[in-house]
């Protein structure tokens, strides 16, 4: 470790002169799986190095809290809907209409744009059997692709790094945002987080001259690398952090080295993503939102060639137990201008045609309205899918909003949303799903 | 030390080895005995007239008024908060019962209530009291005052709940999230508690916690098998008679203090304990804090520090002021743990999920403005929206809130200490890691060394930084 090495050699580093070595060093378990891992690929000469400058690109856009479908997607021509919602419900004018009986919601002009222009596939009544109604636990089930009663470790993008993109880089997963998305819990934990690409780096603090090392820099370096040269007793013996209550479970590793692991992760991407972000300008105007925000990034960092598959976005807010009228105008206007904006942006960068978003709630809203001017959680809801090489249109039926057939006062779902996942995964991302989602979904044709 | 409370320097760790295990315990769990002058915020009781703002607002004339006047409110929201996340900081890191502070952190992690929601600085610090006053004491009284507290009743909907449609917001989460956990209850228990706990509500003119007998469902219910005319205090008193409930609060606690969730057969024994001090939390404690089981060698050095844990630890172990509130609070903001605003009713998940490339890359730039006093790099946009004003007078203001007061070698560390590298290495392992760094690590600061003849301060706090800059100082 006596020089600097570059950024590109890092990443030769950990792709290839170690493939070549023996581990006769202890290392973190978690290195070790990545190492066999990227032998296993390299025996394998058939399988193709994933880098993503030239792949698919998967947009997964969250709308925490439970976002009120019915009033998104809307059965305005349906009596019973007038009957559950005396005070929420839509009339017929109130709604942009896309046929006879279901219009979207009025705030939605940037979804009903798309969906005009052939961009934006509305997949009605996701949801999965046995619907659970609290946040956390069906997020969790969204986020992990597990049945209702099965708890699974690890997140369903998680699964899909794990299995269709060992030993890539880093940042083959990125969030926008402060935490990792549970979705991409992984058995090797990958991808990287950040919010605002101008901080995203080591400040040192000194200023050195043109060609002077910085030498606080090139310490900090070479302090949160993994030690290769001194064989060390192994550290996992000592216990487990498998059983945390909410936090990724780790494969029996030390926190100290999951910490190491990551900071390697924020090196060898902080330069590749500020120079994108300082480089690439958006052409589209975004909405000064959150979200309008995390989205303009993202097409700054798609048209920046970031080596990513995955990017993952958030909006909070459509946990609507009261006073939904104005709050879902706010978030919904907001949805659909950052998403129009979005796609006019990548079209105007010519990267549209690798670019499919998709948008998920952990569950839609109760069709009864309750008496504080809200909704409480429900179940199911639709998933919107959006690119230039979707089936436009209205998929599948919209549940039924009789009251006979509701459950408990829920629409039923008519498609598993693992049935969507598996149409991302083997229809965009082209690998197949039974590995990731536990068995096999039919795909929902929907690109 | 780290464990049960903010960490500490030196002198104050030696003080506390030297008292003997059990006195040790003793000196942090008996905090009563320790008096807290600490005064409350002068803006921290009820204020009638509040309504009355409020009304104004929404009554006075034309809209570039009504904007004018909230305005003004919501400036003085924010400014009491990052008064009151201030108040609360300091506290933890110069207050007489650090013990008592970190349980009050539990509480607020356990029963996660933001700001956003409830936009009432009273009320936020309201609750922060009560799971003070409450910290260690009964488990049913503590459910039952947080559920009726004026926060909680606005946080998860329960003043909004009618007889007619009975809110289920806060009947799940204090059988989900504060008590049970998922599993341990049906969808029928929930929508029958739900009907028990209407008639909790909130006057917003006294603003304290009413009851309504006339918004009650004083029907039959049944509630994880008891029957009868529930109210919500019995609906209380029959989930914390569950065995669940004494594993799964015992469960969160070991997490909590210990790093990592304990095996089921310990779990067991927890919640023995637990059952045995009468569902009391201090004596049940008292017992964890003494079992071998918690000083077990796997568990030591594996916990991440918690974002507070880190900077008011860090406070403490530098022996320098904490940041003016307002920076402490953009600092722990980027670092995921904006006290007072919880991402959702679950609280922060905490463990590893503290640690992301962008936390990371924060820590240890909020590192150098510890040690530096230095400004972090927020936004001034952003700093002077939360300050809640504008123009030069306001600016002016901020630059003088933010003064930070930096690190200082010689209080720190002795005149060899300062003098002598490998020395200076040393004492810093010892103050800030309480163990020693890998040969490689030390190596490279020595290397880093290598170029002064001489140390001066500048290269000491550069030193100082870097070891805050490790992935061993993000654990305890």
């Amino acid at each position: 470790m006596k020089n600097e090495i570059s950024l590109q050699t890092r990443r030769q580093f950990l792709r290839t002169t170690m493939l070549g070595s023996a581990l006769s060093w202890t290392v973190p378990a978690f290195l070790a799986e990545t190492f066999n891992a990227l032998h296993a690929q390299a025996a394998d000469a058939a399988t193709q190095f994933a880098t993503g400058k030239d792949s698919t690109i998967l947009v997964v856009l969250q709308m925490a809290g439970g976002n009120d479908g019915i009033n998104t997607v809307v059965p305005y021509s349906s009596d019973y809907y007038r009957q559950a919602r005396p005070h929420l419900g839509l009339t017929a004018e109130q709604v942009l209409k896309v046929n006879g009986d279901i219009g979207f919601h009025s705030a939605l002009t940037g979804f009903k744009d798309l969906y005009d222009a052939g961009r934006l596939s509305v997949i009605q009544g996701v949801g999965y059997p046995n619907p659970n109604r609290s946040h956390f636990r069906s997020t969790e089930i969204w986020q992990t692709a597990s049945d209702e009663d099965k708890i699974e470790k690890y997140g369903w993008l998680g699964r899909y790094f794990d299995n269709a993109c060992a030993g890539s880089d880093p940042a083959v997963g990125v969030t926008i945002g402060s935490q990792l998305p549970e979705a991409f819990f992984a058995r090797q934990p990958r991808g990287i987080v950040f919010n605002n690409p101008q901080n995203y780096r080591f400040l040192s603090g000194a200023h050195p001259r043109p060609g002077e090392t910085d030498l606080t820099e090139d310490s900090y370096k070479k302090l949160n690398e993994l030690e290769m040269s001194n064989p060390q007793p192994d550290d996992n013996s000592g216990g487990s952090i498998g059983s945390l209550p909410a936090g990724m479970p780790m494969q029996g590793g030390r926190a100290v080295d999951f910490i190491t692991r990551t900071a390697m992760d924020a090196q060898m991407s902080s330069e590749e993503v500020r120079a994108i972000a300082a480089r690439v300008k958006n052409q589209a105007v975004f909405p000064a939102s959150q979200l309008g925000n995390s989205l303009g990034l993202v097409s700054k960092l798609i048209g920046g060639g970031l080596p990513t598959r995955v990017y993952y976005v958030s909006q909070g807010g459509y946990d609507t137990h009261t006073n939904q009228v104005g709050t879902q105008q706010r978030l919904l206007q907001d949805l659909g201008d950052s998403l129009k904006s979005f796609v006019a942006d990548l079209q105007a960068q010519g990267n549209l045609s690798r670019v499919l978003v998709m948008t998920f709630s952990e569950f839609g809203r109760r069709v009864a309205e309750n008496a504080s001017g809200g909704t409480d959680h429900g179940a199911a809801a639709p998933v919107f899918v959006i690119g230039d090489r979707v089936k436009a249109g209205l998929l599948g039926r919209y549940p039924s909003l009789a009251p006979a057939d509701l459950y408990e006062g829920d629409i039923r779902y008519n498609v598993d949303f693992r049935s969507v996942y598996a149409a991302v995964l083997e229809d965009w991302l082209k690998t197949p799903s039974a590995p990731i989602l536990g068995r096999q979904f039919t795909p929902l044709k929907v690109v | 030390m780290n464990r049960a409370g903010f960490g500490g320097s030196p002198a104050e760790i030696t003080r506390l080895v030297g008292l003997g295990p059990d006195p040790a315990v003793a000196s942090l769990l008996d905090y009563e005995l320790i008096p807290d002058p600490t005064p409350n915020p002068d803006w921290a009781h009820p204020d009638p007239e509040r309504m009355q703002r409020e009304q104004d607002v929404r009554k006075s004339g034309t809209p570039e008024a009504r904007r004018q006047l909230q305005m003004e409110e919501n400036q003085s929201i924010q400014r009491s908060m990052i008064e009151l996340r201030g108040w609360w900081l300091r506290r933890m890191a110069y207050g007489p019962r650090p013990f008592q502070e970190k349980m009050v952190l539990f509480w607020h992690g356990h029963f996660a209530t933001s700001m956003d929601k409830v936009r009432d600085p009273y009320y936020m610090w309201r609750q922060n009291e009560l799971f003070r006053r409450l910290a260690t004491g009964n488990w049913e009284l503590l459910l039952l005052e947080a559920g009726q507290d004026p926060a909680m009743l606005i946080w998860l909907d329960q003043a909004q709940s009618r007889k007619a449609h009975p809110n289920e917001n806060f009947a799940r989460e204090v059988m989900e999230l504060f008590s049970l956990g998922e599993g341990h209850y049906t969808e029928h228990d929930i929508t029958e508690a739900a009907r028990a706990f209407t008639g909790w509500s909130l006057d917003r003119l006294s603003q304290q916690y009413v009851y309504r007998p006339f918004i009650h469902d004083d029907g039959e219910k049944v509630v994880l098998g008891r029957r009868g005319d529930l109210n919500g205090a019995d609906v209380i008193a029959q989930i914390v008679a569950q065995p669940q409930a004494a594993r799964f609060i015992t469960a969160k606690l070991w997490n909590y203090f210990a790093g990592e969730m304990p095996s089921p057969e310990l779990n067991t024994a927890l919640a023995g304990v637990f059952r045995e001090s009468g569902n009391t939390f201090k004596p049940f404690l008292r017992v964890m804090f003494r079992s071998a089981e918690f000083y077990d060698a796997s568990l030591i050095r594996n916990q991440v520090k918690s974002p507070v844990q880190w900077l008011v630890g860090s406070v403490r172990m530098l022996e320098c002021e904490l940041p003016p509130p307002l920076v402490s609070m953009g600092m722990l903001r980027q670092l995921g743990q904006d006290l007072f605003a919880p991402p959702n009713v679950k609280g922060w998940d905490g463990g590893i999920t503290w640690i992301t490339t962008n936390t990371l890359l924060t820590r240890y730039n909020d590192a150098q403005s510890l040690v530096r006093g230095t400004v972090p790099n927020l936004s001034a946009a952003d700093l002077a929206r939360k300050a809640g004003g504008q123009g030069g007078q306001v600016a002016a203001h901020i630059a003088q809130s933010l003064r930070m007061g930096g690190v200082d070698p010689d209080k720190i560390l002795t005149p060899t200490e300062r003098a002598n590298k490998n020395e200076l290495v040393a004492a810093l392992e010892r103050r800030l890691l309480q163990a020693p760094l890998s040969g490689d690590q030390e190596d490279i600061l020595n290397q880093f060394l290598a170029p002064r003849p001489q140390l001066n301060h500048d290269d000491i706090l550069n030193v100082i930084r870097l070891v805050m800059s490790t992935p061993e100082y993000q654990v305890a």
